[in-house]
């Protein structure tokens, strides 16, 4: 069997995020290294604990560490209409086992580059806060970043605003530390999550499979579609899974290499994420960008690793 | 039927100059004035230029005013690898037999949109410096139009920066100005003005009609076509003739009532055309975008009009 991919979990559950946790710890190619909290869809308090929840939920035990309370350099913006008040409103879930560590995120991370003996994946699913803050902080590990997988942007069009996307409007200086860090990307934006959409049949199907992980990602999915569905959606994207998708089945995906860069400042335009795509500034990529998706094959591999999470799961953990 | 009045507002240019052409046989509208502002190339050279491509299409009676020579801020941004030195892929026309009128654009904008209220169109296929001058001159204009369509901006996209379309970009503020008027302003941008491209076989078809208008016609756009290789078009982009075209009859396009606003702060997207077509947060919607259009009936019209300047 090949050797597990090194990995660090970073985002701000969030739905998705949650579930793209669901999907990286039910696949035997990753190795779970830490996961670590930002702010964005909720304050940071409220995503860590979210995060340790989710953690309890599906039996991973790896280390948790808290990010930063605020982005950079702007203030922190919240998603309350997606997420709800808690940031991960709908079923009830178990109080966390552990309790995060003593380090706050970018140390955590900093620790596990410097004694991993090969190069890790970061897979940030929500605001680069945390990540463009190691970069700064610890330049000399960017050798140890295998890759980064992260959902955010959109080339062609924005979400929280026309022009922007969520994750890098709430930290668009980050966002822009990070893409001109030289560190290889890919990126999970609008463009493909947009299209990576799980449809209420799907829901059932992955509801069926009864076990008491895939319950609480079917009804996680019912609360995140309802916010979806008032906006005219046909069903959720699940934006955060793409990233992981991204690392464990890229064949199911088409990728575009272009020079993106991130506008920090404008009356309308703060977040954007600007992809030269017709090569107009003469400039070296520095990031694959992923345009579009299978997305049968995408609900096939929420699906399966939802069916990972049966008793044997557990008892393995136990 | 009585056709309705139009102005053109050009920076000729050579696509321009195809748009003129295509103004003489016009099934809705009539043109009954040009006005002139930089952009393609400068305003001296844009303004002898539709005086030319006029008198080329037997059009001498139309009047010519000059307007901007420069964006309302800024310097002028300028496209000659596009358009050559003299704006017309540096074809010489014979020289005009007259001149421009005396009038800045600006105030002959106003003066045709009073002398019809309600009717004129005004079809703006440049920087959008003479209509915001005439915006900021005359408060009641919008009220007068009946619309404003022009080609600038991008839905997705851009093409002078990767945000930002070259109109737009070359007089953001004016842009903006425009957008929020109050007139009805229908953007015809990259989204609509990429897909009505006419292939290299159909640019020599067109000259094959016989016409010197048409083999000008050929002539004119035929030096831009390597230009579109980077953007895997089959051929040249007609983004000014297709405004025209859109504004004479918008049957055969599809058009989205949006929120457009231009990006005037922005490092790397000044001049962005930023539209809600496709978010989910919405903006007042202050204007409709031209996204499709059915290119076979494009190219049907294109053969029909050139074909009108007989053999």
């Amino acid at each position: 069997m090949n050797k597990k991919i090194p990995v660090i979990l970073d985002g701000d559950p969030g739905h998705d995020d949650a579930i793209a946790w669901v999907l990286a710890n039910a696949s035997p190619m990753l190795d779970i290294k830490a996961v670590t909290s930002v702010c964005g869809n909720q304050t940071i308090e409220k995503t860590t604990y979210n995060a340790g929840r989710i953690m309890t939920l599906i039996g991973l035990t790896a280390p948790l560490a808290m990010g930063r309370v605020k982005p950079l350099v702007a203030d922190a913006i919240i998603a309350p209409t997606v997420h709800g008040n808690s940031g991960l409103d709908g079923p009830a879930l178990p109080e966390p086992s552990a309790k995060p560590v003593s380090q706050d995120a970018c140390t955590l991370m900093a620790e596990i580059l410097e004694a991993s003996e090969e190069p890790v994946v970061l897979i940030p699913t929500g605001p680069l806060t945390n990540i463009a803050t190691l970069l700064l902080l610890y330049p000399h590990l960017k050798s140890k970043i295998r890759h980064i997988y992260l959902m955010g942007g959109g080339i062609d069009f924005g979400n929280w605003t026309p022009a922007a996307e969520f994750n890098i409007l709430v930290d668009p200086e980050a966002a822009d530390v990070v893409f001109q860090s030289g560190v290889p990307i890919t990126m999970a934006g609008l463009d493909v999550t947009e299209q990576a959409l799980v449809f209420p049949e799907d829901f059932e199907r992955i509801r069926a499979l009864n076990n008491p992980v895939a319950t609480v990602v079917a009804e996680w999915l019912d609360f995140f579609y309802g916010f979806h569905r008032s906006i005219g959606y046909p069903g959720a994207p699940v934006h955060d899974a793409v990233a992981v998708a991204a690392l464990i089945k890229p064949e199911i995906m088409t990728m575009v290499d272009m020079y993106v860069a991130i506008e920090t400042t404008g009356d309308y335009c703060k977040g954007t994420t600007v992809g030269d795509k017709h090569g107009t500034l003469g400039k070296p990529a520095n990031a694959r960008v992923i345009m579009g998706i299978d997305r049968k094959a995408f609900v096939d591999l929420l699906a399966e690793a939802a069916a990972h999470y049966g008793a044997s799961h557990f008892g393995k953990e136990a | 039927m009585n056709k309705l009045p139009m102005l053109l507002d050009c920076d000729t240019g050579v696509d321009d100059a195809v748009a003129i052409l295509f103004t003489k046989y016009l099934n809705t509208l009539e043109l009954v004035a040009a006005t002139t502002v930089a952009g393609n190339v400068e305003v001296e050279h844009t303004t002898r230029n539709t005086l030319q491509v006029l008198e080329l299409a037997g059009m001498g009676h139309v009047p010519v005013y000059m307007g901007a020579d420069k964006p309302l801020l800024g310097e002028t941004v300028t496209a000659h690898h596009i358009h050559g030195m003299n704006g017309l892929n540096d074809i010489e026309l014979p020289l005009p037999k007259r001149a421009a009128e005396a009038m800045p654009a600006w105030d002959a904008i106003y003066e045709f949109a009073k002398k019809t209220p309600g009717q004129l169109t005004v079809v703006a296929v440049g920087p959008l410096t003479n209509l915001a001058l005439a915006i900021a001159k005359y408060k009641e204009l919008p009220g007068l139009l009946k619309r404003i369509v022009i080609m600038g901006g991008a839905a997705v996209g851009g093409n002078v920066t990767p945000a930002a379309e070259f109109n737009i970009y070359a007089d953001p503020e004016a842009a903006d100005m425009v957008f929020t008027c109050g007139a009805p302003v229908y953007m015809c941008g990259l989204d609509v003005t990429m897909r009505a491209y006419v292939t290299a076989q159909e640019l020599d078809e067109i000259a094959a009609l016989g016409s010197k208008q048409a083999v000008f016609a050929r002539d004119v756009m035929q030096g831009i076509l390597q230009f579109y290789c980077t953007y895997k078009l089959g051929g040249v982009a007609f983004h000014d003739p297709v405004t025209v075209l859109y504004a004479d009859d918008d049957s055969y396009f599809q058009t989205d009532h949006a929120g457009v606003r231009v990006e005037t702060k922005g490092k790397l997207t000044r001049g962005k055309t930023v539209t809600d077509l496709y978010s989910d947060k919405q903006m007042e919607h202050n204007a409709y975008v031209v996204t499709n259009l059915d290119r076979e009936v494009f190219k049907r019209r294109v053969f029909e009009i050139m074909a009108q300047y007989g053999e």
